[in-house]
């Protein structure tokens, strides 16, 4: 009987601690990938000085990476900067970064992010469809199970950003105001 | 004991090696040149089966298969079931021939079962099935089904397959699984293409041209357009007839076909709304022939055909759907999903080149038969939010369906003074004023999903749905699915649910009689398919139609060793009840022990036999689901993709219904004769190997497609038959003539494989050497080769 009760003890102490072990890195390609460019784009991405010993990247929203972006970035610098993950769930937390990757779903919402990171000099990057034109600067998606890259070259400049010729290159870039 | 701390071990170890696999897989992308990033393919997702979003092979807690667009063409098929039949283990598309109505429509199967038990999908709507009842010996016999050849295969972007039940979720039909046809959205270039193709025989001579066009609107919003023009030559298998001189005769094999077709996906999106809209059309002209009619039959009229006659059933079939809807976000992140579905079918009758010998020498030669009609109509609100890592949805939908039976010109169906049996236009009578029908019949159904997050790696779902219908009550379904994900690339997965097809209108009111007369003096008498509510029906014992229920068990486990590699087992059951058949035939002759009270009711309304549809039977499904995807990068750019799979399944008779009282029959000796029994357990492939494999360079595509068709079985007089296994190859060579200019040449069934023929029969007509060859279940058909040349624009 005792042995029993420590056999099913075990069990559970195994089971539980898989349940309770992060979902530490998605299995999904495409996540993999969007981790991968945002640390790609802002390497052929200029930005005005700024006194910052870090290079700070956000993700504001949902963090659909877990811990995949601090495992990549861990020894990683971009502009010869080591990198800082921020993850913010509201705006008025994202305060000074470099990159601000946005995952919110309304609208509005998505608005004034890209509305305080034109003001502030920040690169902004979603997957979500329609962003480039609303003003965000890149767009990563997905078309046929290979990645797509829009820029608003123009939204890019009123950011004070100078994005590079190679990454211009092989992107859709919209080098007109919002529709 | 050491076991346990052994297994508790291991796991926890591949969880932190799985993960540091993880990391280094996406260190290497970091290495990697940007524009090398864009080239590399990522894993298909699916959304059939979630109301959560798309989810790749180790998020799905239930079995999905993902064919995309390349996979489709690289077939070298201009129609989408042949297509899928050399692309989808378990998918079941026979070539049926001499079968009337449906030689024009060929009905498809998954995992053996019926027509009418898959759930199609349009971008997630559900699509109508087609207003013909397959009434012959076919597989699917007695069903009605979708018709998918009507949509474009160019405007397709991926075909999402699950292969679970999932009526729990989308209600009736989905017992075998669910086809959610997606059709290509944003992002899409236009394209033309011309297709030219012919079997080694030379016949089956197939042109094809399309166009998929597509505008992009503000917001990433597109209108797509696609149109095409597919004209599908005949082929003939048909042996020469030695009682007709030795001359080929008949017509066995494909129907010469044309289609003209059209799609369109639009979405034009608004902030946090988006309308969308999606369509269909297809317009069918087809002929193909029934038996032939020798010289000296008494169906013919010498003067008229002085060598015989072969009848040609011509039907014009237009199928069309269309949806519009809106969707959009919440303030407090709810998503909600409002759209409105019209899906028709149309499936009209004409028999040219032939008689009605009772009209004598005035009898037209060419008849207007009727037509079935199907209307579905479908409002559906769907809502969805996300709360934490939970998922909870659910929604109304109300159904409407309207089908009809419209008659034939007079000459098609009458039976005239100048002859005794042969009535109505040959190779297909029309349908009589007796036979006309409008049924309705109206649905409303609610369900609930909740996608329980107990933790990151425990996702449990849960699903309930009500529906009452108009005809047959209400019924309440549920599904519970487990999954587990013990390591970053492991996952186990489990699923039990419920489910139901609700009988077709179709099965409850199709309705086919004929008359004849032995002699001028006697009153005519009848025989056909009677509609269970009519009167001779009824007084036969037929009863309203109940739905078949069914039960679903899925157990299965993803593994993923390597981004490139995905491997995964699933085993399933799936019990069905009340299978709905169509009887045999009730006649004091064919029954031996017939009541007499049932003979009387025969003898009173001076018929001879009668066929309906009942809740006849319980089947058993059994199986085993294999796939394995590979995919990897080699020098100067170029890369190996591998698609294999492997299905295996079994359905058995595990219940038979009692038989209407009044018969005085039981239902073993009312239906399930050696014919039935064999179409419902051996007449499908029992397994099927499909390796598919993609070589890739930026100059060229090779694709090779290796092919298994399990063994079958068919019944001849009283005889079961078995039919050997065969494999068969495809492959294709797309160079890349220019950046936007491709031309790909191909052969299908490469090595002319052909059915296992009858063999010695005493049948007159089917057999080794004799007119038909061939069982109408070969599941590859007997064409043999195919070859084609596609030339492909991008613009």
């Amino acid at each position: 009987m005792r042995g029993v009760c420590v056999r099913v003890i075990v069990w559970m102490a195994c089971l539980l601690s898989l349940l309770n072990a992060p979902a530490a890195l998605a299995g999904d390609e495409e996540r993999k990938l969007e981790a991968v460019f945002i640390g790609r784009f802002a390497s052929y991405v200029e930005w005005p000085d700024r006194p910052r010993e870090r290079f700070v990247i956000t993700l504001l929203d949902d963090n659909p990476f877990g811990k995949l972006l601090d495992d990549l970035y861990l020894d990683k610098r971009i502009h010869n900067k080591p990198i800082e993950l921020r993850y913010a769930t509201r705006l008025d937390q994202v305060g000074e970064t470099d990159v601000l990757f946005i995952t919110l779903s309304r609208a509005a919402a998505r608005a004034e992010a890209i509305d305080y990171a034109q003001r502030n000099g920040i690169l902004t990057i979603s997957e979500i469809k329609g962003f480039a034109e609303s003003g965000g600067v890149i767009q990563l998606d997905f078309v046929e199970q290979k990645a797509r890259i829009k820029i608003n070259h123009a939204a890019a400049l009123r950011s004070g950003l100078r994005i590079g010729a190679p990454l211009l290159s092989i992107a859709t870039v919209l080098r007109g105001e919002r529709p | 004991m050491k076991h346990l701390v052994c297994i508790g071990l291991f796991l926890v170890a591949g969880v932190t090696l799985a993960a540091d696999r993880a990391v280094q897989e996406t260190n290497d992308y970091y290495r990697r040149p940007l524009d090398h990033l864009l080239t590399i393919e990522t894993q298909a997702k699916a959304a059939v089966g979630s109301r959560s979003g798309d989810r790749d092979a180790l998020d799905a807690e239930v079995p999905i298969d993902v064919i995309t667009s390349a996979q489709l063409q690289s077939t070298g098929q201009t129609e989408l079931t042949r297509a899928l039949a050399v692309l989808l283990p378990g998918f079941n598309a026979p070539r049926p021939s001499i079968a009337d109505g449906t030689d024009h429509a060929a009905p498809f199967t998954l995992r053996g079962l019926n027509p009418d038990q898959v759930l199609v999908l349009i971008n997630g709507k559900r699509q109508h099935q087609g207003a013909l009842l397959h009434n012959n010996g076919t597989v699917g016999r007695g069903t009605s089904g979708v018709d998918l050849n009507t949509i474009p295969l160019r405007a397709i972007e991926r075909i999402e397959v699950l292969r679970d039940g999932a009526a729990a979720q989308y209600g009736s039909d989905a017992i075998a699984g669910i086809i959610n046809i997606i059709l290509k959205g944003y992002g899409q270039g236009s394209q033309a293409s011309a297709t030219y193709g012919r079997t080694r025989q030379g016949d089956g001579v197939t042109w094809q041209g399309g166009v998929f066009f597509s505008q992009p609107l503000a917001g990433d919003g597109f209108i797509n357009l696609s149109t095409e023009w597919r004209d599908r030559g005949p082929t003939n298998r048909a042996g020469p007839d030695a009682n007709d001189g030795g001359r080929i005769n008949t017509h066995f094999g494909d129907a010469d076909t044309q289609d003209g077709l059209l799609a369109l996906n639009a979405e034009i999106p608004r902030g946090d709304t988006t309308l969308y809209a999606h369509g269909l059309f297809d317009n069918r002209r087809s002929s193909a022939g029934a038996f032939f009619r020798r010289a000296g039959d008494a169906r013919n009229i010498a003067a008229i055909y002085p060598d015989g006659f072969l009848p040609l059933i011509e039907p014009k079939i237009v199928d069309y759907s269309a949806t519009a809807g809106i969707r959009g976000l919440l303030e407090n992140g709810t998503r909600w999903d409002v759209s409105y579905t019209h899906g028709h079918n149309d499936y009209h009758f004409y028999v040219d080149n032939s008689l009605n010998t009772s009209l004598g020498g005035a009898t037209p030669t060419r008849f207007d038969s009727g037509a079935t009609r199907y209307t579905q109509q479908i409002l559906n609100a769907d809502f969805s939010r996300r709360i934490g890592r939970h998922t909870l949805a659910g929604g109304y939908e109300f159904r409407a369906e309207h089908y009809r039976i419209v008659k034939g010109e007079p000459a098609s169906y009458l039976l005239g003074p100048e002859d005794n049996f042969a009535y109505g236009a040959q190779g297909f009578p029309g349908f009589s004023p007796e036979n006309e029908v409008s049924a309705r019949r109206t649905a409303h159904a609610l369900y609930g999903d909740l996608k329980y997050g107990v933790s990151e790696r425990l996702m449990l779902d849960a699903a309930l749905r009500g529906e009452h219908y108009s005809d047959f009550g209400s019924t309440v379904n549920g599904k519970l699915a487990l999954r587990y994900r013990a390591h970053e690339d492991l996952l186990f997965r489990t699923s039990v649910s419920s489910g139901f097809r609700a009988p077709s209108l179709s099965q409850s009111h199709f309705s086919y009689t004929g008359s004849y007369r032995n002699s001028q003096e006697e009153a005519p008498q009848f025989w056909g398919n009677y509609a269970v509510d009519h009167p001779v029906a009824r007084a036969l014992g037929a009863t309203d139609l109940k739905p078949e229920k069914s039960r679903h068990f899925t157990l299965g486990m993803v593994y993923q060793p390597a981004a490139q590699l995905t491997a995964s087992a699933d085993l399933f059951v799936t019990d069905i009840a009340d299978r709905i058949l169509p009887t045999g035939y009730i006649a004091g002759w064919n029954l031996a022990t017939l009541s007499p009270q049932a003979a009387a009711v025969l003898t009173q309304n001076s018929i001879d036999g009668a066929v309906y549809f009942t809740n006849a039977i319980g089947t058993r499904t059994r199986g085993l689901d294999l796939r394995l995807d590979y995919k990897r990068e080699l020098p100067n750019g170029a890369w190996l993709k591998l698609v294999g799979a492997y299905q295996r399944s079994r359905t058995t008779l595990t219940d038979i219904n009692q038989a209407p009282g009044i018969l005085g029959v039981d239902m073993t000796d009312l239906i399930l004769d050696p014919f039935t029994r064999v179409l419902i357990e051996d007449s499908q492939p029992q397994d099927a190997i499909k390796l598919w494999t993609k070589y890739s360079t930026r100059d060229y595509d090779l694709v090779v497609n290796l092919n298994r068709f399990g063994e079958f079985s068919s019944v001849k007089g009283y005889d079961k038959i078995t039919f050997a296994a065969k494999w068969t190859v495809d492959a294709e060579f797309a160079y890349r003539l220019a950046k936007d200019v491709t031309l790909a040449v191909g052969g299908v069934n490469l090595l002319d494989a052909k059915p296992d023929e009858w063999g010695e029969t005493d049948d007159s007509l089917a057999g080794s050497g004799k007119v038909i060859r061939y069982s109408l279940y070969a599941p590859f058909g007997y064409n043999g080769a195919y070859y084609y040349l596609r030339l492909g624009v991008d613009f």
